[in-house]
């Protein structure tokens, strides 16, 4: 069953996506900025480390993944047919 | 491997389709993937597709039937130079004039699931495979050459070549070390909003036109100037969809909050905005609100511009070769030429029996040889904003989008699209009254709603009156051209290569003629207004009760005889 998030309207996820996107913590120095670009409000910083707090209101977009200067965040796609959705873009 | 196929297409976006079903016609067994559920359901934009795409772009696009919101006649600029006082400026200059729009458009609105789906059902009638809920994960080398994809199940279906249409994060690409990652400065974050309005209001307040917003960084009501768009309203059928984007990082500096700065924007341009505050929003209600990352400003990198688009076995289309326009901000016609372009040179490719790079490298050069694809990814205005902000010079601002976004775009785009138009006639010099019959046909399916969105195709459009007359004047206007252009065919196509040849000397002629040009618009337009008016009623009211069949593409029937014949080769 797709699932939906009052936050976000007109869009609907389908789970089971699997951990597209992970974080090297060796790698993250905490800098935050995946936590500023990330419209879905997926990220947190916690004890100075990038963690994921969730991907169930992720839209695959990557900014996260582009704004990583230290090249912690590792980014692939969702296992096929789940993810976000939307009949409006 | 555990499938074997001559073209895997990779995305069955705007452009993978279009260059699915060129090698499928061409007789090649063709599998089509895509890693969303249903076509088109992770695609996400605010969509003009210029109207350069159709005239230029695939023969089954610009002779059918896709679906459409709206018809865009062109933009209106506002620049606000004090949004407390209310000091805005417009420049309207980009604009279609009465009465020749709205049926000679600008550009057409769409909503990216339908049209895609309605490509890819194209693709798939000419017998491509397609293979949804399928996400590809990287590409299979023998030898060194690209000779398959691999899926997550761990399926490897083995390919002559391989056409990847992933869109603008490229993870196969890189992957496949064709390309590197971009930098997060050519990355655009755009917001996207989609609000429900009664036809009558977008009629009403929109009509036609697609809406600017401009507006020094200080009245935090777009995102900085050069560094995104300022904020962007498309009017569709009954529904506006609205876009901020905003650079992911401003040159080296720290990385902005931009989900506060999004939101602090969107709320000062929905309560400020004098027209918005009092229009807009007592008259809509939000339906749907995405996000997606877009390659704006790649084609103004050289180091990411010059990046191969090919390798042994695979070429790169659409956003995936980073072909995205920079002032326009629209993906689709580049999208639309590169599968084309790719499709042509796999298909020559294969019968040739050569995929190494030294004969797909052919795909590199016609694309930086193609002129609009080449001046749509190198207009340096919406970047250069950044420095009317540095100033705050009103001059260069205005400046600046009058050159993007107003009539003074016809100084940098008017040769490279009279190159291709005069390339084309050459070609063809029936392609005219095609294009003729695409403007009236598109029109008249967006003023009936020919599309039917529920089952996701085309409704045949029954009409209950016809304007003899106005039939039988269209009729013998483009069957005439028709039958002059077959007589005279030999003299035209001398002409066209003459016109290509001279075609640069549009820009600097529309340099010199804009500023006279402009005033004497302003003079004009509005004694000018009513008899516009008046005789775009009239032709709109033709439009609405023609025939269909006076619009369609005359060559569809020897198109396809074409296209089976080939398949049969």
């Amino acid at each position: 069953m797709p699932r939906t998030e009052e936050k976000f309207p007109g869009v609907e996820w389908i789970d089971g996506t699997g951990d597209f996107i992970r974080v090297d913590s060796e790698k993250c120095t905490g800098c935050g900025n995946c936590v500023n670009v990330c419209l879905g409000d997926c990220w947190e910083i916690v004890n100075r480390k990038a963690r994921i707090k969730t991907l169930a209101t992720c839209m695959e977009c990557a900014s996260c993944w582009y704004v990583c200067d230290a090249g912690a965040v590792l980014f692939s796609w969702p296992k096929g047919g789940t993810g976000y959705r939307s009949e409006w873009g | 491997m555990d499938e074997s196929y001559d073209v895997v297409v990779i995305g069955a976006g705007f452009g993978g389709p279009v260059a699915a079903k060129k090698c499928a016609d061409a007789g090649l067994k063709t599998l089509m993937l895509e890693r969303s559920e249903n076509v088109g359901e992770k695609v996400i934009s605010g969509l003009t597709i210029p109207v350069y795409g159709f005239l230029f772009g695939p023969d089954f696009i610009r002779d059918g039937n896709p679906p459409f919101e709206r018809p865009a006649d062109g933009i209106i600029n506002y620049i606000i130079k004090d949004i407390d006082t209310g000091d805005i400026e417009i420049d309207d200059t980009l604009r279609v004039p009465r009465p020749f729009s709205p049926v000679i458009a600008f550009g057409y609105n769409t909503y990216c699931k339908p049209f895609c789906q309605w490509e890819a059902k194209k693709a798939l009638e000419s017998g491509v495979k397609l293979r949804t809920s399928t996400t590809v994960t990287d590409v299979i080398r023998s030898n060194g050459s690209v000779c398959g994809i691999c899926l997550e199940d761990g399926t490897r279906i083995s390919a002559k070549i391989v056409i990847d249409a992933e869109g603008s994060q490229g993870l196969v690409a890189i992957k496949a070390g064709i390309r590197k990652k971009y930098p997060p400065e050519a990355i655009s974050l755009s917001d996207t909003y989609d609000y429900e309005m009664d036809k009558s209001d977008v009629d009403r307040i929109f009509g036609y036109s697609v809406r600017f917003c401009w507006g020094w960084d200080e009245q935090k009501i777009a995102p900085p100037l050069g560094h995104g768009n300022g904020l962007m309203v498309w009017p569709y059928r009954d529904s506006i969809h609205f876009i901020q984007d905003h650079c992911l990082r401003l040159d080296g500096r720290k990385v902005p909050n931009l989900k506060k700065r999004f939101k602090e924007y969107h709320d000062n341009i929905t309560t400020k905005l004098p027209w918005w505050s009092s229009e807009v929003t007592p008259k809509s209600k939000i339906r749907a609100r995405m996000w997606e990352g877009f390659e704006i400003y790649v084609g103004l990198d050289p180091d990411l511009r010059n990046m191969r688009n090919h390798d042994d076995g695979i070429i790169l289309i659409g956003d995936a070769a980073g072909l995205e326009s920079t002032e326009l901000c629209d993906g689709v016609p580049a999208a639309w030429f590169s599968a084309e372009i790719a499709a042509d040179v796999a298909i020559e490719a294969i019968r040739a029996g050569n995929t190494k790079k030294e004969f797909l490298k052919k795909y590199d050069e016609r694309i930086k040889a193609h002129s609009v694809i080449q001046w749509s990814i190198s207009g340096e205005n919406r970047y250069n904003l950044r420095y009317a902000q540095e100033t705050k010079d009103i001059r260069l601002l205005k400046k600046y989008v009058h050159h993007a976004w107003g009539m003074a775009q016809l100084t940098h785009s008017l040769s490279p699209i009279l190159t291709l138009s005069f390339r084309y006639i050459r070609k063809d010099p029936t392609i005219i009254t095609k294009w003729i019959r695409m403007y009236f046909r598109y029109y008249q399916n967006w003023l009936h709603n020919s599309y039917d969105y529920q089952e996701n195709r085309e409704k045949p459009y029954d009409p209950t009156r016809r304007p003899v007359i106005g039939e039988t004047v269209f009729r013998a206007f483009v069957g005439g051209l028709d039958f002059i252009l077959w007589i005279l065919g030999p003299v035209v196509k001398l002409l066209a290569i003459i016109g290509e040849k001279l075609s640069w000397l549009a820009n600097p002629a529309m340099k010199l003629l804009v500023p006279v040009i402009r005033p004497i618009y302003k003079i004009l337009r509005k004694p000018m207004a009513p008899i516009g008016n008046r005789l775009a009623e009239k032709i709109i009211d033709f439009v609405d009760r023609a025939d269909p069949a006076l619009f369609e593409a005359k060559n569809s029937k020897k198109m396809a005889a074409t296209l089976r014949h080939t398949r049969e080769v």
